[in-house]
C-alpha cells in the first residue's frame, strides 16, 4: 500500500503535529537542530564531511572487492583525523547520536500504550 | 543561554514530551485501522488451526536455519518449507491479520513522515530493529 495515498484522520494528524512540535522543543532534538544549523553555516565542515563519507563509501566497495591498498586506508585515516579535529562536525555527530538515542524512548511511550511497536509498523513495509 | 533554552527555544520538560507521545498513541488507538488490527490479532491468537500452521512453519524454518543460510538445503526440504508457508499464508485469519497490519502500517508510515519532517531525522529508522516496547 502506498502511504502517500493515505490520509490521516484529523485527530491523529493533529496529535502527530503536536508531538512533532513538542519533540522540536525536547532538549536532544533542539540541540541537534542547533548543531545542524551550525554545520549548514560552515561550508568547510560540510565539504570535509562530504569528502570523508565519499572516501568511506569507496573504501567499503574496494573492501568488498578485495582491492584495498595502504594508500586507501591512509587517506581515510587522514580524513578521519580532520573530522575529529573539527568542532563543528564533532558537535553535529554527538548531537545527532543523542537525538537518535532519545527517539526510542519516545517510541517506547507510544508503543506501551498501543501494545504494539509503533516504529516497526511505521518503518519500511515488511512481511 | 539558560538551562531551559536552546536556540532561544523554550525547552519542553520530559513530562510534556511524554504527554504528547501518550496523546498521539491515544489518537492512533482510536483509528479504525488500529481497531481492525486488534480484532484481527485477537482472531489470529484464538485460531487454533492458524496457530498450528504457523508453528509448523516456524519449527521447520528453525530446523533448516543453518542450511538455508549456507544455501545447502535439499530441494525436498525447500519444497516442504514452501508448502508449509503457503498453508499458513492461505489461512483466513492470517490473511486478515496481514491485511490489517498493512493498513495500520500505512497510517503509521504517514504519521512517521509528519514527525520525521519536523525533526529532520527519521523517527522510525532512529528506533531501528533493536527497539522494543
Amino acid at each position: 500500500m502506498d502511504s502517500q495515498t493515505v490520509a490521516l484522520p484529523p485527530d491523529l494528524l493533529k496529535a502527530a503535529q503536536v508531538l512533532a512540535e513538542t519533540l522540536l522543543r525536547a532538549e536532544p532534538i533542539a540541540a541537534y537542530q542547533k548543531a545542524r544549523a551550525r554545520l549548514d553555516a560552515d561550508s568547510e565542515a560540510r565539504a570535509l564531511l562530504e569528502r570523508f563519507l565519499v572516501a568511506q563509501a569507496e573504501l567499503r566497495i574496494r573492501q568488498a572487492r578485495g582491492m584495498v591498498t595502504q594508500v586507501d586506508v591512509h587517506k581515510l585515516r587522514t580524513l578521519q583525523r580532520e573530522v575529529q579535529a573539527s568542532s563543528t562536525l564533532i558537535a553535529y555527530v554527538e548531537a545527532q547520536q543523542a537525538a537518535m538515542a532519545f527517539l526510542p524512548e519516545v517510541n517506547r511511550e507510544i508503543s506501551q500504550l498501543l501494545g504494539v511497536d509503533f516504529a516497526s509498523l511505521a518503518g519500511p513495509a515488511s512481511c | 543561554m539558560t538551562d531551559h533554552m536552546v536556540n532561544d527555544v523554550e525547552l519542553a520538560p520530559p513530562e510534556v514530551v511524554r504527554q504528547a507521545a501518550c496523546d498521539f498513541a491515544a489518537a492512533l488507538a482510536e483509528t479504525p485501522q488500529f481497531s481492525a488490527f486488534e480484532e484481527a490479532a485477537d482472531r489470529l491468537r484464538h485460531d487454533e488451526v492458524a496457530q498450528h500452521l504457523i508453528e509448523a512453519y516456524q519449527s521447520k524454518q528453525g530446523s533448516l536455519q543453518v542450511v538455508l543460510m549456507l544455501n545447502t538445503a535439499s530441494a525436498e526440504d525447500r519444497a516442504d518449507l514452501e508448502r508449509l508457508r503457503e498453508a499458513f499464508s492461505a489461512n483466513p485469519s492470517v490473511v486478515a491479520y496481514l491485511r490489517a497490519q498493512t493498513e495500520l502500517g500505512a497510517i503509521c508510515q504517514v504519521a512517521n513522515d509528519v514527525l520525521s519532517r519536523h525533526i529532520g531525522l527519521s523517527f522510525a529508522a532512529s528506533c531501528g530493529p533493536g527497539c522494543c516496547c
